[in-house]
């Protein structure tokens, strides 16, 4: 669990079935328990995360049904 | 078109790896700008490019010697791991010749001390990158 999102992720989960059905594709900007708006870009989202909140831990995330990971080959990766 | 052309002895065995600085995104520098409070100093960053990355990867402490917080998650799958869940940072990535690229970049641990930044497809999305192995060089440009 990311602790510093910890309270975001789980609104994300709580509100995702209502988020895909009005907004698939999109992204969503959560702060502490809150959806705050949804926007067309992540950089869009993000922008306005900063204007909103200033430097601190926010949540931007594409709403869809399965996430997608992305992938490393390398093992420079220590994970 | 923004480029440079990068020399490696031994490009195969060390890989096209280039210096870059590691800086805040443009939103948090004009944010922090108009709070008045200090715009954190870029960390200097050997870089991999690596063509077998998603996205980009900076050393997990770098995000706090830049003052940054997380905005958003990925999950991530490595040779030796699946699913595992990172943070998300928007920084800036200055290389030479000014190509600035901004991305959002995971922070996590690179094994080594060499390497403090992985350049993924996200960057090099943006550009035409030329490997030239017997002369041991390789160009970016966007």
């Amino acid at each position: 669990m990311l602790e510093l999102l910890e309270k975001e992720q789980a609104a994300y989960e709580e509100h995702k079935t209502e988020l895909l059905g009005r907004a698939k594709g999109k992204f969503v900007l959560i702060k502490d328990n809150k959806v705050e708006d949804v926007f067309d870009s992540n950089m869009d989202a993000i922008r306005q995360g900063y204007e909103r909140f200033g430097n601190v831990p926010f949540l931007v995330k594409r709403i869809q049904e399965l996430e997608k990971p992305l992938d490393f080959t390398s093992n420079l990766l220590g994970v | 078109m923004p480029s440079f052309t990068a020399q490696v002895p031994n490009l195969h065995v060390i890989g096209p790896v280039v210096e870059v600085q590691v800086a805040v995104g443009s939103v948090l520098e004009g944010v922090l700008t108009s709070n008045g409070e200090p715009i954190p100093t870029p960390i200097t960053a050997s870089a991999m490019i690596d063509t077998g990355a998603t996205g980009t990867v900076i050393r997990q402490e770098m995000p706090g010697q830049l003052g940054l917080n997380p905005v958003g998650t990925a999950m991530i799958n490595t040779p030796s791991s699946e699913g595992v869940e990172c943070y998300e940072y928007l920084v800036r990535l200055f290389f030479q010749n000014n190509v600035v690229i901004e991305t959002l970049a995971i922070g996590a641990p690179l094994q080594g001390q060499h390497i403090q930044c992985l350049i993924g497809r996200d960057v090099l999305a943006h550009g035409v990158l030329i490997y030239v192995g017997y002369t041991n060089t390789f160009t970016l440009s966007f």
